[in-house]
């Protein structure tokens, strides 16, 4: 069977990426930045099939998505180098500015990012910049717990 | 000179065109985690276009998939039986529409 992924994303197709989970659309990218696996995370205005945090935009902009991880302890940062006792989200955007994907930085500096309803897959941040996604136009840092610093 | 009878293929019985329809619009959006472009891909709108006579096939798909047929239930029973508690909890919203369904007579 031909893996679909490097056929969406060519930079994908080195196979320097592994998937980490079963295909599940109980949750997505947003979710998963967050940590969480059980909600579909999206501004939608007025409908339920998605949830977004309470009081923030709903536009689909990249301001509506900082506002929403800011309120989740979440302040923006230059780039994304690891950086001990922080963990990093970056946003990737189309070419008309709207958000198209959220992945999360692991420890040792990969990326996980869950693909729509598809799988969970560690990769290299810059190997889902490309037609569909576009490209990374905002990174954010928070502060791990302290049981987790490396 | 002889003509040759041209044999139109078969039509399409409305669950083939739903399961075409429906193939088209998860390759397309599989890997998209927008709700607003899932929700208004061509091929979604032709699905609520087939008018109420497609529900079975979406609560079938929903029920056996976890398949996001939301809107499309919405647009075509004018219901909305998910509670505000259950926002983006797709097991959940699952769980309201075919409790919804079951109540109000409909079989799949």
């Amino acid at each position: 069977m031909v893996d679909p992924l490097p056929a969406i994303f060519p930079r994908l197709a080195q196979r320097n990426y592994r998937v980490t989970s079963p295909v599940t659309g109980n949750y997505n990218c947003v979710a998963w930045a967050l940590g969480i696996n059980s909600k579909w995370w999206w501004p939608i205005k007025g409908d339920k099939d998605a949830v977004w945090p309470e009081g923030v935009s709903t536009e689909e902009t990249v301001d509506a998505f900082q506002e929403a991880f800011r309120t989740l302890g979440f302040v923006e940062c230059a780039d994304e180098i690891e950086e001990q006792g922080h963990e990093k989200i970056a946003v990737f955007a189309n070419g008309w500015g709207v958000p198209s994907h959220v992945c999360r930085q692991l420890a040792g500096g990969n990326w996980t990012s869950k693909i729509g309803e598809l799988e969970d897959i560690e990769h290299n941040l810059r190997d889902l910049e490309g037609a569909e996604y576009g490209l990374v136009v905002l990174v954010m840092k928070r502060p791990l717990p302290a049981n987790q610093h490396a | 000179m002889s003509t040759v009878p041209t044999i139109a293929p078969p039509a399409e019985t409305l669950e083939q065109h739903f399961r075409r329809l429906a193939e088209t619009w998860k390759r397309a959006v599989a890997h998209l985690s927008s709700t607003t472009v899932r929700n208004n891909h061509p091929a979604y709108n032709e699905i609520i276009g087939l008018g109420t006579a497609v529900l079975p096939l979406l609560l079938q798909d929903m029920e056996a998939n976890n398949t996001h047929w939301f809107r499309a239930l919405r647009e075509l029973t004018g219901a909305d039986p998910v509670p505000p508690s259950a926002a983006g909890d797709v097991p959940e919203m699952v769980s309201a529409w075919l409790k919804w369904a079951k109540e109000h007579g409909h079989q799949w």
